[in-house]
């Protein structure tokens, strides 16, 4: 089986890591890198717990290649605060406790970050569109929406 | 006010020390017996600790389960959480508050009056010696104090304490960081990911390998375990687990020992073997003779009868089960998600023949848990699989597969009722037959086989009976017994046996179906009298803190005007006609395509004395979310020999796009028992729901989920 170096710029940061070339993203930033935020929920991209941010944009870890995003900007729940403390996202969660058993919520928090941090009042249909395919079972959808609310308003 | 009754826990740990302690500096440790699954009740229970002792909830740490040195409370299940445990919290936080008070002014020799008590600490006034709750636990006063087990209306009076202060939930903060550690993120030294090599179905017995598979793999750094019918795949390398498991899968016989099912599950539930049992006021189910059903000839009385179809459900958290276990100095250390570490702790005791003292559980958090879900097997797996690698830590995933196809379901169900109202619109007779598979089994010292990879490992593939279970409320007539005075009641539960897929507690158990049945069927019988659905229920109940949520339900509704095209139903239960009252009330729309949009939900609970209201309110409107998903989206599909429902796409449940404006409303009691809030909403959104489309359709749809197909399918079959 054959490995190869692959560059990756995760939270900033440029990483090289030998791994087998058919490795998804997920196990990288988890078992390579140790993040541990971005969570495995199906292995099939269809509950969004594993999102990132790629160039700025949603996409589920577990079913891409790390290979096909050297040098790509990546970024994690782990990379979404700055010195400056937590994004706004993050921020609106925490002020409604938006999160259950939470192992949904940083895949939301990136899914709702890749809106907020292009527009300050997206539309609606512009959060459920991001809000597609980003499962909850314990039911945080309400304090969700009033977090969305909140960003929205502020 | 009452008294107040220290619970059940304190009969059985009445030390503080039990439930305290001072060891790290300016920190509470409080001891629970109870699980963080979701429910936020490391916050609620160190909220109660810190508004009595007065030490800042910042600085009190709920220590999580770890079976070497918590009180055993038996399982998080039930609603219990916070009348056990915030009961016994309560209770050891009011013995310590009041014994410190009292050592520190003798000590200090002292007056109340001149003392000021901040944040733990007492300080004398005049010559500014102080005391502090960490200096009075190195007493031997502290180590011997015992809690007493009922508490007099003068000494929780003082401990009103108003319940409009916002506090940070404990594990926020990690969580939207994502720094919170599932057992899932768990890592140590040469650590062995591990997934198991599952069958078809329940009834595969595994015959071989083929194309030499398990010996190419080996070469690898991969590891294969066989024992029976038991497989597992093990690396260092955890993506090379998820890869081979594919492969393997290709490469594998199993020989199918039978069906997974002969017929449908409606047909099965009505003509399978079943054993029946009568349900009596109380809610306790006896071995007697059913009683036929009463006919009511007089023209007075009307007498209608109906028919409400549930399907299996699934728990399918959003991340698979997982555990994580070490067997190193013939001891066993395991990591578990499980609501159940202590009877865990037992049946691992008993399948490895090895001494309790000699097994740790430890909690460490799962993804969302509502039931006895994967937890335990997974559990009882990774132990198994640590036996044969001592000293090393395995930590062993269930796939998204796993999890939706061999998770213990809730089972499918079907109530049968009759019911009597007469001229004047009062309910003379119920009938309400429950069937069901059972809601229990969960694993046990005496029930190895409820582990699913126990039956495996030994080629068990029989499907062992379960025996109906009698005491008030359990299992399949849970709720069963209205709470609403109908003159005579009829309630019959009925197990069946030899129904196909795995079952067992799912949230509400059935209270689910039998809420839903009992409150749709008494719109049924209101329309044919045109009574208003609150009135009915209203004339109907005799406890007044029932009255009265389901009163301020009516309140919050009037308040929003209703618009056209929206349809409006209401639902209540008293959980086991124990816990929290609840009512619901629900607005919706029903398409052109027959697809349900919810629009608005109203709440209305009373969960006695609100010992976190926002904790009361994050789990009625997740469990009200969760029960309109059930309601609308939720059915496990199978065929004769294989489970179907496989993963998100096969298996759907409710969106961000259909969630409801939600307004909840919670009526605190203040001095009243805690009442637990975890399952109490299920029944009344599922009623709610099914009653606004019913207003919607002009006709009750039986059969859930109310999908599109089956509301055609019922549309075209009236």
């Amino acid at each position: 089986m054959a490995k190869i170096k692959c560059n990756l710029n995760i939270n900033g940061k440029n990483k090289t890591v030998n791994i087998h070339e058919d490795k998804p993203l997920i196990f990288v930033i988890r078992d390579e890198l140790g993040l541990i935020g971005t969570k495995l929920g199906c292995g099939l991209g269809q509950c969004g717990s594993c999102a990132v941010l790629i160039e700025g944009e949603k996409k589920n870890s577990c079913n891409i290649l790390a290979k096909d995003y050297q040098n790509c900007k990546i970024t994690t729940i782990e990379g979404l605060q700055t010195d400056k403390g937590l994004n706004a996202v993050q921020e609106a969660f925490k002020h409604f406790n938006a999160a259950q058993c939470g192992y949904c919520t940083s895949g939301i928090i990136i899914s709702l970050s890749s809106v907020f941090l292009k527009k300050h009042d997206p539309t609606k249909n512009e959060i459920l569109s991001c809000l597609e395919g980003q499962l909850c079972r314990c039911g945080s959808h309400a304090s969700v929406m009033k977090a969305i609310d909140k960003l929205k308003a502020s | 006010m009452n008294s107040f009754y220290s619970g059940p826990s304190i009969k059985l740990y009445g030390k503080l020390r039990n439930w305290f302690n001072f060891d790290k500096n300016n920190v509470l440790q409080v001891y629970s017996g109870k699980i963080d699954i979701g429910q936020h009740i490391s916050s609620t229970l160190a909220l109660i600790s810190s508004k009595i002792t007065g030490i800042n909830y910042d600085q009190v740490e709920i220590i999580k389960l770890d079976t070497d040195i918590s009180p055993n409370e038996g399982k998080t299940a039930s609603s219990l959480s916070v009348s056990d445990s915030g009961s016994a919290i309560k209770a050891a936080s009011l013995s310590l508050r009041k014994a410190f008070m009292k050592y520190s002014l003798k000590t200090l020799n002292v007056n109340f009056e001149d003392i000021v008590f901040d944040n733990g600490i007492i300080k004398d006034i005049k010559s500014n010696r102080s005391i502090s709750y960490w200096d009075y636990a190195k007493t031997n006063e502290f180590n011997e104090l015992t809690i007493p087990e009922k508490f007099g209306e003068k000494e929780i009076r003082e401990f009103m304490y108003k319940n409009d202060h916002k506090v940070e939930i404990k594990t926020i903060n990690d969580i939207v960081t994502g720094k919170y550690e599932y057992v899932h993120d768990m890592i140590f030294p040469k650590m062995l990911h591990a997934r198991i090599i599952r069958p078809p179905n329940y009834f595969s017995k595994f015959i071989k390998f083929t194309n030499n598979i398990d010996q190419k793999i080996n070469k690898l750094d991969i590891k294969i375990i066989v024992k029976n019918s038991f497989l597992a795949i093990l690396s260092t390398d955890e993506y090379l687990v998820v890869k081979y498991l594919d492969i393997i899968k290709q490469n594998i016989v199993w020989e199918e020992v039978k069906k997974l099912s002969e017929d449908t599950i409606y047909n099965s539930l009505k003509n399978n073997d079943k054993e029946s049992l009568l349900v009596k006021s109380g809610g306790e189910a006896f071995y007697e003779n059913i009683p036929c059903i009463k006919e009511f000839k007089d023209k007075k009385y009307k007498t209608l009868t109906s028919e409400y179809k549930k399907g299996y459900l699934m728990h399918g958290p959003i991340g698979p089960s997982a555990a994580c276990a070490i067997f190193t100095n013939k001891r066993f250390t395991i990591y578990s998600h499980s609501q159940a570490l202590y009877d865990l702790k037992l049946s691992c005791s008993e399948y490895f023949k090895v001494d309790p003292n000699n097994i740790t559980l430890k909690f460490r958090p799962g993804s969302g848990c509502y039931g006895h879900n994967g937890a335990d097997d997974v559990a009882f797996e990774a132990a198994v699989l640590s036996k044969e690698f001592p000293d090393i830590h395995i930590l062993l995933k269930w796939t998204r597969e796993d999890e939706h196809c061999w998770e213990p379901y809730g089972s499918a169900s079907l109530n049968k009722l009759t019911g009597v109202i007469d001229s004047e619109g009062k309910i003379v007779y119920w009938s309400n037959e429950a069937f069901s598979d059972t809601y229990m089994t969960r694993p046990s010292n005496t029930e190895l086989h409820n582990f699913i990879s126990y039956n495996f490992i030994n080629n068990d593939f029989i499907k062992h009976k379960s025996t109906p279970k009698t005491r008030a409320h359990m299992g399949i007539h849970r709720n069963l017994d209205p709470l609403y005075d109908f003159g005579e009641n009829r309630l019959v539960k009925n197990l069946v046996h030899n129904l196909p897929l795995r079952t067992s507690a799912l949230r509400t158990l059935g209270a689910f179906s039998n809420v839903i049945a009992l409150e749709c069927f008494l719109n049924e019988l209101a329309k044919t009298k045109n009574i208003d659905p609150f009135e009915i229920r209203i004339n109907h109940l005799r406890d007044e803190r029932a009255i009265n949520v389901i009163k301020n339900l009516k309140d919050l509704m009037t308040k929003d005007t209703q618009n056209n095209g929206l349809y409006r139903g209401i639902g209540f239960s008293r959980y086991k006609n124990s816990a929290a009252f609840c009512a619901v009330g629900v607005e919706l729309k029903v398409n052109d395509d027959l697809n349900i949009k919810l629009i608005n939900a109203w709440i209305s609970v009373d969960a006695g004395e609100a010992a976190y209201e926002d904790g009361i309110k994050a789990q009625v409107e997740g469990g009200f979310i969760q029960a309109a998903s059930w309601s609308l989206y939720e059915e496990v599909k199978f065929d004769t020999k294989e489970i179907i429902s496989k993963d998100w796409d096969t298996y759907k449940i409710i969106e961000f796009d259909n969630i409801p404006n939600i307004k909840t409303s919670v009526i605190d009691k203040k001095g009243m028992p805690y009442l637990g809030v975890g399952e109490v909403v299920a029944g009344p959104t599922g009623a709610a729901i099914s009653n606004a489309i019913s207003e919607a359709l002009g006709q009750t749809i039986k059969t859930m989920p109310f999908t599109k197909e089956i509301i055609t399918r019922e549309l075209l079959e009236n």
